[in-house]
């Protein structure tokens, strides 16, 4: 009851919030808005019992990534964007009723049913040593080359964003039309 | 911990990808755009984890930690191509943006 309780709580926190990602018009409104809707994700994933989860996603993406996100905002000019419009009216009255399609067949997916059995292989082993040490033994040892491609990758990345993100000598004001 | 059905947490991440997705189609700054990239990969996220509480597993919390450090990266690269862009160009809207050349 309680669960559910917390559940409904933080969907609809995140639901709001992510609503509020899509609608509102300033910048700096929309990075407080996902920040709300990517903390109430985070107690979605400690309502399903997914410690470890929960703790990496309020570290990295409502510390790390959002912080990043705002410094970025404040070398573009957000008050550029305030004077024109902040959305495509056109083509969000036209992909709207897509969203709706998507949505409705969610809910015809839903009625033919859906269902996945319940294998349960790791549940005794998690209530035995909980479960971030279950997520520790699994990832290296049955992930742990995927664990290392993703090191490389987040070398690159690394690389990547300095080599993009260096000073040129000379912009381009000149041939743009 | 299978208290709460499977269907909610599917529902729950369909409507929150769904709303990722309209705002990357109808924002018009670059910045937002990304940030509603980030609303449909968390969305990603809670289908992974609902589907780990319901079968009992561990991998989807894997593949989620995978889904967040991937997201790390491409928001890195992102905004770096947005700075670049906005220092080379002075747009930050995406219909501004005319030609790839230079």
């Amino acid at each position: 009851m309680i669960q559910w309780l917390a559940f409904l709580l933080f969907s609809l926190l995140a639901v709001i919030s992510a609503l509020g990602v899509v609608i509102l018009p300033n910048p700096v409104y929309v990075i407080l808005s996902l920040l709300s809707s990517l903390i109430a994700i985070a107690g979605i994933f400690f309502v399903a019992g997914a410690e470890l989860v929960g703790a990496i996603q309020l570290l990295i993406y409502a510390v790390a990534v959002t912080v990043f996100y705002v410094f970025v905002l404040t070398a573009v000019p957000w008050e550029k964007a305030l004077k024109k419009d902040s959305h495509y009216r056109v083509e969000g009255a036209l992909s709207f009723p897509l969203l709706l399609l998507m949505y409705f067949e969610i809910l015809v997916v839903f009625s033919l049913g859906v269902s996945a059995s319940p294998k349960g292989q790791i549940r005794e082993l998690s209530k035995k040593f909980g479960n971030t040490e279950v997520i520790g033994s699994i990832l290296f040892s049955k992930y742990f080359l995927v664990f290392e491609l993703v090191s490389l990758v987040l070398l690159i990345g690394m690389i990547g964003a300095v080599i993009i993100g260096r000073k040129e000598a000379q912009t381009y004001d000149s041939d743009t039309p | 911990m299978t208290v709460i059905p499977l269907k909610a947490y599917i529902i729950l991440s369909v409507i929150i990808f769904g709303l990722g997705l309209f705002g990357m189609i109808v924002r018009r700054n670059l910045v937002t755009v990304l940030m509603s990239m980030e609303l449909a990969l968390n969305a990603v996220n809670i289908a992974l984890i609902g589907a780990d509480a319901h079968l009992g597993l561990a991998d989807g919390q894997i593949f989620a930690l995978f889904i967040i450090a991937l997201a790390a990266v491409e928001a890195a690269v992102g905004l770096g191509i947005i700075v670049a862009i906005f220092r080379l160009r002075r747009v930050e809207s995406t219909d501004e943006i005319m030609d790839m050349r230079g």
